[in-house]
C-alpha cells in the first residue's frame, strides 16, 4: 500500500459516492488515493493488456489541487478527486493517443477531448489511457488480438476475451484498477465488454455526449459512455459528461440531470421482451440465467409484454453505414497502404473492401435507418423499455475466431418472430440508450442484460438499473485479481 | 451457359477446388462479396419514395 491511510484493498471496490465521502471526511488524501490507483493500474493493468498509457504526472498534479480544495472544505460534487481511466480513443493532451492501432502509435494531440475536460471540471482525475481494439474494430476484426496492446484479457478468466472494442475499460473496471472508465460504442463496443467483464455499462443516446476530441469511426453512430460498477455510478458520470457541444456536429444540444428518484413506480412501467429468443441459446445454463433475470423483473412488479422487431435489414444497414463512413474517415490510411500495419487481417481486408460500397448503398442504409427510427416510435407506444440479453454467450476463448459462433446457437430451432435478437444493431441505428447490467454467471463467467429505452430516457433505464441492483448482488461480485 | 462454358467450369472446378487454400486475395474477395451482400440485402428492401435518409444537413 502506498499510504498508511489506505490500509485495505477494499478501497478499490468502493462506489464513487463512498470514495468521495471518504475524501471529504479526510480518511485519506486525494494524492494518497490517486497514487494507490496509479500503482494498482501500473502493476495489474498489463496482466489484462488493459493499459495503454499511465498518466502519473498529470494525475498527481491534479490530485494536489483537489487536496487544496478539500483542505478549504470546498466540496464540488461526487466526482471530485475520483480517479478514472479513458479508452485510448479519447485524446489526453500531450500524451499518446494511439486508437489501439500501430499506424497511430505515438500520436499526440494538443487538447483534451471534451469528455476529459468535463470530467476535469468535475474534479475527476484521469490516471490512465485504457487499451482498445484497433480503430474500435471498424473493419470487422476476427481475433481478440486485434490491438496494438495485445488481446484484452478477462479478469474472470485470463484465457477469455474482455470483449471489444472497449476492452481496457471493461477489464480495468472489473478488476478494480479504476473506479470507472470511459468507453465508446458504435455497434456493441460498450455493451459487449460490460457483459463479458461483469460491469455496468451505459450507451447514451446518440448526441447526448460530445465526441469532440475522440477518434471517429462512424460520425452518425459513435457514442461515448461510462463503464462503472453500478447503475448509480453510471448516472453520476453521465451527468458530468453529457451536454450540448457546438464542436460536435452530432450533438443533440441536450443536458442530462441525474434524477432516478423521479422514475415511475415499477407497476407503472411496461417492459417489452422476447422470452422465446432464449430457445435459440445452445447453453442451457446461459439461457436459465436470462430466464431468471426476466423472472426477477416480473417479481419486482414490472409489467412484462412480449414484443418482436419487424423484419428489416438491421445488420446490413449498420454494416453499410459503418463501412461507408469508416472508409471515408480512414481513406488516407487505406489508400497509403499503412492499413497493412494493423494487427488483424480481417480488419485490413474489411477496410479495403469498404471502398467498394456505393453512394446508393449508403443512402439506402440511411433510409432504412429512418424506418427503423419510425418503427421504434411505434414499438415504444406499447412499452416503456425493452429488455434483452446484452450478449447471448459468455466471453469467448482469446484465440477463438469470432466469425465462428462456436455452437452458441441452436441451429435446429426456428422461431415464428424476429424477437429482439437484432436489438443491438437496431438500437444503435436508432441512437437509443442502453444499460447493460451483470445478471448472473455461467461456467464462472458473467452475463449481462440490457435495458433499452426511447432516446433521452437515460433516467428511466438508470433508475430501473438501480432498483434491479438494489435487489441483486451480481454487480458486486469480484474476480480474483491479486 | 453454353455446353463449352459448362464443361470449362466443371473442369476448372474439378482441378482447382481440391487444392484450394485461403489466401489474402481470397479473403479480400470474400469481404468484397460481403459488401455486395449487404448492398443486395438493402436493395431488396422496399422503401417508400418519400423516406429520406436519416441525416439532416444543418444550414448555419
Amino acid at each position: 500500500m502506498p499510504s498508511k491511510h489506505i490500509s485495505s484493498p477494499e478501497v478499490f471496490w468502493l462506489s464513487i459516492g463512498e470514495l468521495h465521502a471518504k475524501l471529504v471526511a479526510k480518511e485519506f488524501s486525494c494524492q494518497e488515493l490517486t497514487k494507490a490507483w496509479l500503482e494498482r493500474l501500473e502493476k495489474l493493468g498489463p496482466k489484462y493488456n488493459a493499459l495503454a498509457a499511465l498518466l502519473r504526472k498529470p494525475s498527481i498534479s491534479k490530485a494536489k489541487d483537489i487536496d487544496k480544495e478539500l483542505k478549504r472544505d470546498r466540496v464540488r460534487g461526487p466526482l471530485q478527486g475520483i480517479p478514472y481511466g479513458a479508452k485510448d480513443l479519447v485524446s489526453f493532451a500531450k500524451f499518446p493517443t494511439a486508437w489501439g492501432a500501430k499506424p497511430y502509435a505515438g500520436q499526440v494531440f494538443d487538447e483534451h477531448a471534451r469528455v476529459v475536460k468535463k470530467l476535469d471540471a468535475a474534479g475527476s482525475i484521469c490516471v490512465g489511457k485504457l487499451a482498445m481494439v484497433e480503430l474500435a474494430g471498424g473493419g470487422g476484426y476476427r481475433y481478440a488480438a486485434a490491438s496494438v496492446n495485445g488481446p484484452g484479457l478477462n479478469p474472470w478468466d485470463t484465457g477469455r476475451w474482455a470483449g471489444g472494442s472497449s476492452s481496457g475499460p471493461g477489464s480495468a473496471v472489473a478488476a478494480g484498477l479504476v473506479p470507472f472508465a470511459l468507453g465508446s460504442e458504435t455497434w456493441g463496443s460498450i455493451v459487449t465488454p460490460a457483459a463479458f467483464c461483469g460491469v455496468t455499462g451505459l450507451r447514451p443516446t446518440y448526441g447526448l455526449v460530445s465526441r469532440a476530441g475522440a477518434m471517429a469511426l462512424s460520425w452518425t453512430l459513435d457514442k461515448i459512455g461510462p463503464m462503472c460498477r453500478s447503475a448509480v455510478d453510471c448516472g453520476i458520470v453521465l451527468a458530468a459528461i453529457a451536454g450540448g457541444d457546438s464542436d460536435d456536429p452530432g450533438s443533440a444540444g441536450k443536458s442530462f440531470y441525474y434524477a432516478p428518484e423521479y422514475v415511475r413506480p415499477n407497476k407503472e412501467i411496461t417492459i417489452g421482451y422476447a422470452p422465446r429468443d432464449l430457445e435459440l441459446i445452445a447453453d442451457r445454463e446461459v439461457a436459465k440465467v436470462f430466464a431468471d433475470t426476466y423472472a426477477a423483473f416480473r417479481e419486482m412488479g414490472f409489467t412484462m409484454k412480449e414484443v418482436a422487431l419487424p423484419e428489416m435489414p438491421y445488420s446490413a444497414a449498420a454494416s453499410t453505414i459503418i463501412g461507408c463512413e469508416a472508409s471515408s474517415i480512414f481513406e488516407d490510411l487505406i489508400a497509403s497502404g499503412k492499413v497493412e500495419q494493423l494487427a488483424d487481417q480481417n480488419q485490413i481486408l474489411g477496410l479495403k473492401a469498404s471502398f467498394d460500397y456505393s453512394a446508393r448503398d449508403y443512402l439506402k442504409a440511411m433510409r432504412v435507418r429512418r424506418l427503423v427510427q419510425e418503427m421504434f416510435g411505434k414499438l415504444f407506444d406499447g412499452v416503456d423499455v425493452l429488455l434483452a440479453p446484452s450478449r447471448i454467450n459468455v466471453a469467448s476463448p482469446v484465440a477463438q475466431d469470432m466469425d465462428a459462433d462456436a455452437g452458441i446457437v441452436n441451429r435446429g430451432v426456428t422461431l415464428p418472430t424476429r424477437g429482439l435478437r437484432d436489438l443491438s444493431a437496431a438500437g444503435n441505428l436508432a441512437g437509443l440508450p442502453g444499460l447493460s447490467m451483470p445478471c448472473g454467471f455461467a461456467g464462472g463467467l458473467p452475463l449481462g442484460m440490457s435495458v433499452v429505452s426511447r432516446p433521452f430516457q437515460e433516467n428511466l433505464i438508470l433508475g430501473m438499473g438501480q432498483r434491479y441492483q438494489e435487489r441483486t448482488d451480481w454487480h458486486k461480485r469480484r474476480p480474483k485479481v491479486d | 451457359m453454353r455446353r463449352r462454358e459448362l464443361a470449362w467450369a466443371l473442369f476448372a472446378g474439378a482441378t482447382v477446388a481440391p487444392a484450394q487454400t485461403t489466401t489474402a486475395a481470397d479473403e479480400l474477395t470474400a469481404r468484397r462479396e460481403q459488401v455486395k451482400a449487404n448492398g443486395a440485402a438493402l436493395a431488396k428492401f422496399e422503401i417508400p419514395m418519400a423516406t429520406e435518409p436519416a441525416f439532416a444537413f444543418k444550414a448555419y
